[in-house]
């Protein structure tokens, strides 16, 4: 197996694997989305409302604001200590917001929530929770938990999470008159005209559709397009609340914890029976 | 994580596994079709929204399905393993 780094930032993520196969990327895949945990916010006492909109959607739009969660502070709720529905100061972070549109119609926005905890905190100031006309107010208090993807999609800590095959692309010179035709189809703009070549200008970005080879006049094509099976591009790209980095080692860990379990549990069983 | 055994025989196993979904099933029946004493194997997710799985072995005789099972489970743990490695070495300046 070999890894390597074809982008990375804050967000996002994007590895070139080699020598896995699909299941194992698959599985990766799957744990990153609903298996990673993450904050978001669970539970909303609203104080006082008379904006334009209900409680009810006022409190979806605030779970949908992903939080900076720190996963080392926090417990799971049903995995804490304290066992309280309610939670304990391990398991929950407040959050308030106060707003009223003194002067005229002004947009609340999730810059305004503030935290108790400075580290658990909307990851953008910008995001839009309600507009308020003169005179209206929002007040409430909201409460946000640590929980995964597989129970509310507010709690994965990613906004996309793809793999796809790594590309082959082969140019048969020989029956190829540069026509250009390939160059011209192709979405991603991945082959070039150079002089009286075609050439592969970003394999990474090709998407298989195979438009290329279809478009050409020659039969059959002398261009291919095929794909290594055993290589992947995986991509990912964070909400902010975790770096990509975290994600990935944290969702390694999951899988880790998981095949451990699944074997013991076999074999106590199986050792029962007979 | 609980495990009920449905079926057992000499090489065949049915296990009721709740709580492991297609991201564990899939992964470890590639395993188990990776082992050349493994003449099949297979899973079922009875109903999509309960991740309560059934996962099929059935050998070839010389080796138990219980064994084969471990075997790939091992492998997919290796494999895990070698990643987080690989990831870890990938991310070094
Ligand atoms: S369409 Fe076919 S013949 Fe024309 S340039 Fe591309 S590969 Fe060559
Ligand atoms: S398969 Fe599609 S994306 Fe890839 S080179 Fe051909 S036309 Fe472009
Ligand atoms: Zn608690």
């Amino acid at each position: 197996m070999e890894i390597e780094v074809l982008e990375k930032n804050d967000v996002n993520m994007r590895l070139l694997i080699r020598g896995v196969d699909t299941p194992f990327v698959n599985a990766l895949r799957r744990t990153v989305l609903a298996e990673v945990p993450c904050m978001a916010i669970d539970e909303v006492v609203i104080i006082e409302n008379s904006s334009v909109l209900q409680d009810e959607i006022i409190a979806h739009r605030l779970g949908l604001i992903p939080l900076k969660t720190d996963l080392n502070g926090y417990n799971l709720p049903e995995e804490c200590p304290c066992k309280s529905e309610f939670g304990c100061n391990l398991c929950r972070v407040s959050l308030t917001l106060d707003a009223e549109a003194k002067e005229g119609t002004r947009t609340v926005y999730s810059g305004e929530l503030i935290s108790e905890n400075p580290d658990i905190v909307p990851v953008s100031d910008k995001i839009p929770i309600v507009k308020l006309v003169k005179e209206q107010k929002l007040k409430l208090e909201a409460y946000a938990r640590l929980g995964k993807g597989k129970k509310h999609a507010k709690w994965q800590p990613v906004s996309m999470c793809t793999y796809k095959y790594y590309p082959q692309i082969k140019i048969d010179s020989k029956r190829c008159d540069a026509c250009g035709k390939c160059v011209e189809i192709c979405p991603r703009k991945v082959l070039t005209k150079n002089v009286n070549k075609i050439e592969v200008r970003d394999l990474i970005v090709c998407t298989l559709c195979q438009d290329c080879m279809d478009v050409c006049p020659q039969n059959p094509p002398a261009i291919d397009v095929s794909w290594d099976e055993n290589t992947f591009i995986f991509n990912l790209e964070s909400t902010g609340a975790l770096p990509p980095k975290r994600i990935i080692t944290e969702a390694i860990k999951i899988l880790d914890k998981r095949l451990k379990e699944f074997i013991k549990h076999v074999k106590v069983k199986t050792r029962e029976k007979s | 994580m609980k495990v009920k055994i449905l079926k057992r025989t000499s090489n065949e196993l049915k296990i009721e596994v709740e709580g492991a979904g297609h991201t564990l099933c899939n992964l470890l029946q590639k395993r188990l079709l990776e082992d050349e004493n493994v003449e099949l194997a297979s899973y079922d997710i009875p109903h999509p929204l309960a991740s309560n799985s059934i996962i099929y072995v059935c050998t070839k005789g010389d080796v138990k399905p219980e064994e084969a099972l471990r075997k790939a489970v091992e492998r997919a743990h290796q494999m895990n393993k070698e990643f987080s490695k690989e990831f870890k070495k990938a991310l070094k300046p």
